[in-house]
């Protein structure tokens, strides 16, 4: 058997070829019926995301060639593509390659923001898919499968999606490295604006009880306050609100400090010394970077947000490099599963073989044996098969092992 | 009894390595064989104890060797409470060598032990086992405090210099860090206060006098004010965070002072 994948990633293809390619569900369960001959292309599946369309297949060693075109036909007649512009985008692995490049796709390595989670879902979906179609069988059973078990691995023993990269989820990471839990936490949103709003909306997702909103237009605070659930409080009122906030997010077009250290100070005598966290995504800077040299208080502006990130950019590049080397301990590993699932079915049909040729003996012999009990019978029969099973299983396991190691010589001798 | 100790010694050398390796890999396969070999290590060390207990015929903390083994059993006990309200298991990689290391001593020295006559004197009142007992748990408890105050001010540290080292993002949060530092320090004053008591106690009942300016006696009580006040600061709110967390740190100084005091000065803690 042959393990092809064929398609298109955000690094081999424009988005222009990637959108013509993808594949609808629908689609895709059809597209995959049409594939799949059971005689050429015996299994099949398709990953259709916006970053990536790939066909993976399984097909028959000698016939390789001609399956591989089935996959590019399917492929570009279906969208009608000029052929040469197609296959200058287009990737082909077959065999381990083809297995590393899915074990990576799924652990995120071959993602356009490494470690990002959704791609995993995006495969598992493509599995079902694959079931509901039919077209999936002994091989890619076990070759996705492999893939959500390389992918468990890359994510819980690597740190490759530890660390946020993205500035609106810094103010979730942060302050759950400050407060633990943002539940029965409170936050202050002054201002408003893209980054500021998302951030606040992550917030929420991590389950902070309560949001202030403060804006100059009080239009855009009832706004917020609605969409966010939340209060929307009287901005010249500033520093009464702030000793309640646990999170501050400052994202205002003031050209000045709209949360002075004294302000900060006061604010913290009020909160009895809780520690409070002051993120400042506006520019110029609205809140005094003084405030970040009063203890139990984090201030954290636009840069030094942007050089955190850059530094989890570089931890997940390193952990990269590790997950790679997962990667790579389990292809070695799929073979030798595939080779067991290759023998397999040679080895039950020699050994119904065998067990044919004792009951044979058995009948031919039948007569010369006189009356028996049937207890008598049933024994002898037992007798024969498990004396033909104890000589032949030495034989046999020694048969699977040497084929799941490769090992020609002593299958040959 | 050896043989048995090296056992122990064994299971939590296994669980310290385990414990290290699942830190810096973040492998929870390799934190829970380090739990369960530190389980086994602590049943056997019980055993140990025990048995210590009932060949020796007094009470296993009397000699330096019996001390610090208890010490260690004591360190895994509090260890086990701080895993099982907070699953705090970064504290495991440095709690653990630290309990090795303190058996691996214990093992070594064990050939000091011949005058087991005053040894059964003095453990044959009960409040010996009490006021020993309990001291050494409160040790325990600020070295829990010491640990997650350290761990505090590196995470302080590091957040407000903006700069996170690979250790940051494995450290539990500061609250959680801040919740076990006050928790263990609440307990280890209760006990330490408790273990003063019973050993002024005992002592009035011995020779009729409640202190003798002993060295060991003066940095207990310095250990205690100390940690009085970081409760009583704490819970005034006024001393939250890293002042709290240094605190915490000065206060083990004290807690080592107090425990090697009566070794290095002499004085009315010195037998055996």
């Amino acid at each position: 058997m042959s393990i092809v994948l064929i398609g298109v990633n955000h690094k081999s293809a424009p988005v222009e070829l990637r959108e013509l390619l993808a594949f609808s569900e629908e689609a895709c369960t059809q597209g995959l019926r049409k594939l799949v001959d059971g005689d050429v292309v015996r299994e099949g599946l398709i990953v259709s995301t916006c970053n990536r369309v790939e066909v993976l297949a399984e097909t028959a060693r000698e016939r390789l060639q001609e399956g591989v075109e089935r996959i590019t036909d399917l492929l570009s007649q279906s969208r009608s593509l000029p052929s040469d512009f197609f296959h200058k985008h287009i990737y082909s692995h077959t065999d381990d390659q083809a297995v590393r490049h899915l074990f990576r796709v799924a652990s995120s390595l071959d993602s356009m923001v490494v470690g990002e989670p959704q791609v995993l879902g995006q495969v598992r979906r493509a599995y079902s898919l694959a079931l509901e179609a039919g077209t999936a069988g002994r091989v890619l059973n076990r070759l996705v499968h492999h893939a959500f078990r390389v992918a468990k691995r890359v994510r819980t023993e690597t740190g490759i999606a530890a660390n946020a990269i993205s500035l609106s989820y810094m103010a979730v990471e942060l302050g759950k490295k400050i407060f633990n839990s943002l539940k029965g936490h409170t936050v202050l949103l002054i201002g408003a604006g893209e980054m500021a709003e998302l951030s606040a909306r992550h917030l929420l997702n991590a389950g902070v009880a309560r949001m202030l909103i403060a804006n100059r237009t009080e239009e855009s605070a009832a706004r917020l306050a609605q969409e966010f659930g939340g209060e929307a409080v009287d901005f010249d009122r500033l520093s009464s609100h702030l000793a309640d906030a646990d999170i501050v997010i400052c994202s205002t077009a003031a050209r000045g400090y709209v949360i002075t250290a004294q302000m900060a100070r006061e604010a913290l005598e009020r909160r009895r010394n809780r520690p409070a966290f002051f993120i400042d995504i506006s520019v110029p800077r609205n809140v005094d970077p003084a405030i970040g040299r009063i203890p139990n208080v984090f201030v954290f502006d636009i840069d030094d947000l942007e050089s955190v990130i850059s530094s989890n950019i570089r931890e997940r590049e390193r952990e990269a490099e590790r997950a790679e080397l997962i990667v790579e301990s389990e292809i070695m590993q799929f073979q030798q599963a595939l080779r067991a699932l290759d023998i397999g079915p040679t080895i039950g049909a020699l050994r119904q073989k065998l067990q044919d040729i004792a009951r044979l003996e058995m009948t031919r012999q039948r007569n010369r044996l006189g009356p028996l009990t049937p207890e008598q019978e049933n024994a002898i029969e037992s007798l024969l098969l498990s004396t033909v099973n104890k000589i032949s299983h030495p034989v046999l396991s020694h048969l699977r092992r040497s084929y799941a190691t490769n090992d020609s010589d002593t299958l040959q001798a | 009894m050896r043989s048995l100790l090296l056992a122990v010694l064994a299971a939590y050398v296994v669980a310290a390595i385990h414990a290290v390796l699942a830190f810096v890999n973040k492998r929870r396969s390799l934190q829970r064989v380090s739990e369960w070999s530190m389980a086994a290590g602590f049943v056997l060390h019980t055993g140990a104890l025990l048995a210590d207990w009932a060949i020796d015929g007094h009470y296993p903390l009397f000699y330096l060797r019996e001390t610090l083994s208890f010490l260690a059993w004591t360190l895994v006990a509090s260890y086990v409470l701080v895993l099982y309200r907070y699953r705090a298991t970064a504290l495991g990689s440095f709690l653990l060598p630290l309990i090795s290391v303190l058996t691996f001593i214990a093992i070594v020295i064990r050939s000091e032990s011949n005058g087991t006559v005053e040894a059964r004197g003095l453990s044959a009142t009960w409040l010996f086992p009490v006021h020993t007992t309990l001291l050494l748990f409160a040790y325990a408890a600020f070295f829990v405090v010491f640990i997650a105050s350290v761990m505090y001010l590196l995470q302080e540290r590091e957040l407000k210099l903006k700069t996170f080292s690979a250790i940051f993002h494995r450290l539990p949060s500061l609250a959680i860090v801040n919740e076990i530092a006050t928790g263990a320090a609440a307990i280890g004053l209760t006990l330490l206060t408790i273990g003063i008591a019973t050993g002024m106690l005992w002592a009035s009942s011995r020779d009729g006098h409640l202190w003798h300016n002993d060295p060991k006696e003066i940095f207990a009580v310095l250990t205690w004010l100390l940690y009085l006040l970081l409760i009583v600061y704490r819970s005034s709110a006024r001393w939250r965070g890293r002042r709290a967390a240094w605190m915490g740190v000065a206060g083990f100084a004290l807690v080592l002072c107090t425990f090697f005091g009566a070794r290095l000065m002499g004085g009315y803690h010195v037998f055996g």
